[in-house]
């Protein structure tokens, strides 16, 4: 323990960098070692700047604590404001993969039981139409008013909207897929049909952006998941193939949607960032 | 309650502890560093992220030595990572008189503390700037000579030679 103490004048001397170097290098080792001298010295020293100092520190210190999400999305690399952005999505929430596990999970369910029934290939339709269409729903709630809890601090940020969907759309569309792909492997018939969603699901999510760019979001999922089950229904009608709209000439057709989808995606994302369309 | 009980509060997140210890130690860090960094906005910067780093790195304090000490280590390594020129020379000559501290400390700051014969005050401050400038970095700053080379913006084997050239010069001032 210190029993020397360095003069009061000394430490003011030192506050005010009147010392000489010798005493100066004394002071410093001292004030490591003692509360007292650090106390009295604290007395000389700018009120002003030391509280203009914790409120910074106050402001870091209080800034929450990324997620899970964000967290090992910054370790994959993902730099920080995207990372943010993509956290704050609704359809990339664990809330989120667990209501699409579940959905899933009666399609493959559904599968394995029609397996064993008079329409094997019901089953599996059902599933590819679930599967396909899962991403289209996760893209509609991952932005605009009403779903997204960022969406009035997305306006006013300097990043583009169209940009900050297309990230979010990639997002839903990747962890989707790999959910319906885990989910796939469960199916009953482990062939050809394990991957046939893949374009129809790409193409679904961008024709829902492409219509985004004239109506609202939701309008715009709405109406494409409509319409798909509806096209769906009508194949699960036809009467040699059930699967027929999975096949060559469907998969051709979903190429066409996402070609056009793009194009009109390109021409018209400035939409996106005005929300004029709605 | 004592620096070690708070830093052990800090690390179980209790913002009122870090307060008290930014009460405590802020000043004379602000202090010290604005002698080693004549930029009052960097300082106030270094300040702050070292609080802030005491915030996310409290537990990693190991309860070994003045916490003071270890914050200080916090300190100066932020100014050397944020320095890209060496620091003007803020050193001027005085008489010096002052009574040595009894404190346990290494030799090295021992010697600086022993100035109360004003012999190795006067030594220290006949020092030339650049020789007196690599002592205090090493002895009294704490830093290793590559710490020191980046801070004072020379290469690592000028600071080698400054401090032979240092220690010599004090040896033989004070034979």
């Amino acid at each position: 323990m210190t029993v020397w103490h360095a003069a009061p004048t000394l430490l003011v001397d030192y506050a005010r960098g009147e010392i000489d170097e010798a005493r100066a290098h004394s002071v410093e080792a001292h004030l490591l070692a003692c509360a007292t001298c650090r106390a009295t010295l604290a007395g000389g020293v700018d009120r002003e700047q030391l509280k203009r100092i914790w409120a910074e520190i106050e402001e870091v210190v209080d800034a929450p604590r990324p997620g899970v999400v964000e967290r090992s999305l910054l370790r994959l690399g993902v730099r920080e404001h995207v990372a943010r952005l993509l956290a704050a999505t609704p359809s990339l929430r664990l809330s989120w993969f667990a209501a699409e596990t579940i959905a899933l999970g009666f399609a493959v369910l559904a599968a394995n039981d029609a397996a064993r029934g008079a329409h094997p290939d019901l089953g599996l339709l059902v599933f590819l139409v679930v599967a396909a269409l899962l991403p289209v729903c996760g893209v509609a709630v991952a932005y605009g008013p009403g779903v997204d809890p960022t969406y009035e601090v997305g306006v006013a940020s300097p990043m583009r909207m169209h940009r900050l969907l297309l990230i979010r759309a990639a997002a839903v569309l990747a962890t989707s897929t790999l959910l319906a792909g885990g989910a796939a492997l469960l199916l009953p018939q482990l062939d050809w049909g394990v991957a046939v969603w893949l374009l129809p699901s790409l193409s679904l999510v961008l024709a829902s952006l492409a219509l985004a760019t004239v109506a609202r979001p939701l309008v715009a999922s709405g109406a494409v998941t409509f319409v798909w089950i509806a096209v769906a229904m009508t194949a699960a009608f036809h009467r040699d193939d059930r699967l027929i709209l999975f096949r060559g000439a469907g998969q051709v057709a979903f190429v066409l949607v996402i070609l056009v989808s793009a194009l009109v995606l390109a021409r018209r994302r400035e939409v996106l960032d005005t929300g004029r369309s709605r | 309650m004592g620096d070690a009980a708070l830093l052990a509060a800090v690390a179980g997140g209790d913002r009122g502890a870090l307060r008290s210890l930014y009460e405590r130690h802020a000043p004379w860090l602000a202090l010290r560093l604005a002698r080693r960094c004549a930029d009052p906005g960097l300082v106030e910067e270094i300040v702050q992220d070292t609080f802030v780093a005491v915030w996310k790195g409290a537990e990693r304090y190991l309860g070994q030595g003045e916490v003071a000490a270890w914050i200080w280590g916090i300190g100066i390594r932020r100014l050397i990572d944020r320095l890209r020129r060496p620091p003007p020379a803020l050193l001027r000559s005085e008489p010096v008189s002052v009574p040595a501290g009894a404190i346990e400390v290494s030799a090295e700051e021992q010697v600086m503390l022993g100035i109360e014969h004003g012999d190795l005050g006067s030594a220290l401050n006949r020092l030339s700037p650049e020789l007196r400038a690599v002592l205090q970095a090493t002895a009294l700053d704490g830093l290793t000579t590559k710490e020191a080379a980046k801070l004072l913006g020379i290469p690592q084997g000028t600071v080698k030679t400054r401090l032979m050239r240092a220690r010599a010069e004090l040896r033989e001032a004070l034979a």
